[in-house]
């Protein structure tokens, strides 16, 4: 899997909507603004420790992850905090601190 | 399965006489059961102690699980009968039931819709799901999983769990989840859930013997989660310790094309393609080439020649109008059922399913997500709007997969408004195809224009919310073509079984109104309007009365009067485009009144056919004051 920013390996914890195509990481934490949102990613499997990857950003963002395929307004992508660090190693580690 | 612990487990049945599990292992002999009182025995089953069970009814069994993970596949495995498969999440809406005899047993199975929680916020369909599952409707849950989602499964299980429901956990379609380079450890994975845990891959019927043996098991129990973990964290261990990622295999084509349909360079040249092959296929194929076969050789000169002239013999003069006058049963009835609108219908089923089975549909989302913010919806409207086409009744139905009370009326407006389905497609696009591409536009333009600017305003003018954007894409496959095949045939069969009596009913009310002289008075008092503001000729009148009842029968009564020379083209564009935005079919109205109550849906019946008419005299002033013509 490439990742395009796992050059930098200081923690960096960006929201999903800023990512570029071909960027991944791992779920570090979801907003809990909305709840309504936050329970829909989760159930989708968007929870603290899930690998994403970007596939798209326009016209929407398309991302990865683990194997679901999913489509999302830009707004949805800010409430989605990845850690773009944690790209080598732990597949599916939970993140330290949710 | 010889490796799972059994955990004795609260019995599903409570209340009344709790059924004892019968089987060697309880040391409870079979010669102890009468034998009349289990009425599904077969005496050659005697022998096989596991599969005996005494109950005072059929085991339930409710397929659950996250969307598009194959529930309704296996529900057709298991009992027979074919439940609608398609590739995209929300195929399912509602309950589907069906028998299946497993070992010696019948059993009720119920499909029911795909459901990514049972807990916390919930749509419809999964408080539907809920309900079944917690109130006593299911004995036993079999939680279908899509073997590749595997955590997200796990979340679920925890859930049905936390119901207190005994399960078995199938991992479905782990062909493509292998493929994608994921191994699942099924013996270690049971083992810690307490549950049997099968492999399938249900299209091929891959796994089925060993799911109806787990399920002839006497007692499969609850699963067992830990008491104070979050349901999250406890799947997401459970997935980390069992599932393995191995190199993907996945065919390159494959790859390539999921991501070119998604891509504006090349999908949206990719979405052309589509609606022009389907324009071919369903448009000049099937509206022209076959209907011109049936419409003009089998019923033209064969079928109606000969009922005309066996007719001819019964010396009533109404009930020989009746079978083959101008509105006859075989004349206009059966003609415009059979020989206009199916083979357009049949051809049309044909290439959605084949859109459906391939995931494409749902990826028109992401290009159309923008428009559909502006109309008070987001991209997921898609779906129903594109479902439409084949039904707008069905297509009203699949508006609960949409988040909020405000995006499911507006999106069951702007269906009975503006999107034609089928078999009204097909007859637009057999009338305006043979006079020119620019009047096939034209009436798309203006459709779409209009559904647009309803929308905005409903976005604006209407309580409530939309909902953001979360769309699930499902994987982009080469459809099968017996399920694309047997779909068609189903929806043909329902066609035939829906539209034929109501095309006879419909040519049998307007014998009648014909005959006491209403269809003529309707022509009169409708001709300030039909004639005057709209530009066409009186007989559309009755046309349009045709379209109530069913909007395929009032196109093809357009069809009728454009092959006979009565429409010029501005006519005919201008008709087409009010009956497009007419009032839904009768069938589609019943159904906004069961989804959003009589109030809401006359309000829309009246709107809609305002609308209709306005934007009708707009379009025929329009043409008229630019000189336009066809």
């Amino acid at each position: 899997m490439a990742l395009g920013s796992s050059i930098c390996r200081f923690d960096e914890t960006r929201p999903l909507s800023s990512l570029d195509p071909g960027d991944g990481g791992v779920v570090v934490r979801v907003l809990r603004d909305r709840v309504e949102r936050a329970e829909r990613l989760a159930a989708l499997g968007v929870t603290p420790g899930a690998r994403i990857r970007v596939l798209q950003t326009f016209p929407g963002i398309v991302f990865q992850c683990d194997e679901t395929e999913l489509a999302i307004e830009r707004g949805v992508g800010r409430s989605i905090l990845v850690d773009v660090t944690g790209g080598e190693g732990g597949g599916m580690e939970l993140a330290p601190s949710a | 399965m010889a490796t799972e612990p059994r955990v004795p487990l609260p019995r599903a049945e409570s209340g009344g006489n709790p059924a004892r599990p019968l089987n060697g292992h309880d040391g409870i002999g079979l010669a102890t059961v009468p034998r009349v009182a289990c009425p599904y025995v077969a005496p050659d089953t005697i022998a096989e102690p596991p599969v005996l069970r005494l109950r005072a009814r059929p085991l339930r069994l409710a397929l659950v699980g996250n969307p598009n993970v194959g529930k309704s596949v296996i529900f057709g495995r298991l009992t027979g009968s074919y439940a609608t498969v398609s590739n995209y999440p929300g195929t399912t809406v509602g309950i589907t039931r069906g028998r299946a005899l497993i070992g010696a047993e019948v059993c009720d199975v119920l499909d029911t819709p795909g459901v990514n929680a049972l807990a916390g916020v919930l749509s419809e369909d999964e408080e539907i799901t809920r309900r079944i599952i917690a109130g006593g409707e299911a004995d036993l849950v079999v939680q279908v999983a899509d073997a590749r989602n595997l955590r997200r499964a796990l979340m679920l299980t925890w859930q049905i769990a936390e119901l207190g429901k005994p399960m078995i956990l199938v991992l479905n379609m782990i062909d493509e989840a292998r493929t994608h380079g994921i191994v699942i450890d099924r013996a270690a994975l049971a083992a810690e859930l307490g549950v049997p845990v099968i492999e399938t891959v249900a299209v091929e019927g891959r796994g089925m013997k060993e799911l109806r043996e787990a399920l002839t098991q006497p007692d499969a129990p609850v699963v067992r989660a830990e008491p104070g973990k979050d349901h999250i964290r406890w799947a997401h261990d459970l997935a980390v310790r069992h599932r393995r990622q191995r190199r993907r295999s996945v065919s390159r084509l494959q790859e390539w094309l999921n991501q070119a349909v998604r891509r504006p360079a090349t999908g949206l040249p990719i979405l052309a393609l589509v609606l022009y092959v389907t324009y071919l296929f369903v448009g000049v194929f099937g509206a022209q080439t076959l209907v011109a076969l049936l419409e003009g050789w089998l019923f033209g000169a064969v079928i109606n020649p000969l009922v005309v002239a066996a007719a001819g013999h019964i010396p009533w003069g109404l009930a020989r109008d009746f079978i083959a006058g101008d509105y006859g049963l075989v004349t206009m009835g059966l003609t415009y059922a059979l020989a206009i609108v199916l083979p357009v219908v049949a051809t049309f089923f044909l290439i959605f399913g084949f859109l459906e089975d391939s995931g494409y549909i749902p990826r028109l989302a992401i290009f159309s997500d923008r428009l559909f913010r502006a109309m008070g919806l987001n991209g997921k409207a898609v779906l129903p709007m594109v479902l439409g086409l084949g039904c707008d009744t069905m297509a009203t139905m699949t508006t609960r997969i949409l988040g909020t009370p405000k995006e499911r009326l507006i999106a069951i407006l702007l269906l009975a408004l503006g999107v034609p389905c089928s078999a009204q497609l097909a007859t637009i696009m057999g009338i305006l195809g043979g006079i020119s591409f620019a009047a096939l536009l034209t009436l798309f333009a203006v459709v779409l224009l209009q559904m647009v600017a309803v929308g905005f305003l409903a976005a604006r003018v209407l309580p409530g919310d939309r909902s953001e954007f979360i769309l699930e894409l499902p994987p982009i496959r080469l459809p099968r073509f017996q399920n694309v095949w047997t779909k068609t045939l189903l929806r043909v069969r329902w066609y035939l079984g829906e539209a034929v009596p109501l095309f006879l009913a419909g040519t049998a009310l307007l014998f009648v109104l014909d005959r006491v002289g209403a269809l003529a008075w309707l022509a009169d008092a409708s001709r300030p309007i039909v004639s005057g503001w709209l530009g066409l000729p009186s007989a559309t009148a009755e046309v349009f009365i045709m379209g109530f009842l069913r909007r395929d029968y009032g196109a093809a009564g357009l069809f009728d009067l454009s092959h006979r020379g009565l429409l010029t083209g501005v006519q005919a564009v201008v008709a087409l485009t009010v009956m497009t935005l007419f009032v839904p079919c009768v069938a589609n109205f019943l159904m906004i009144v069961r989804e959003r109550g009589p109030k809401i849906a006359f309000a829309i019946l009246v709107f809609v056919t305002v609308i209709a008419v306005a934007t009708g005299t707009v379009l025929n002033h329009g043409l008229g004051f630019f000189h336009l013509s066809f």
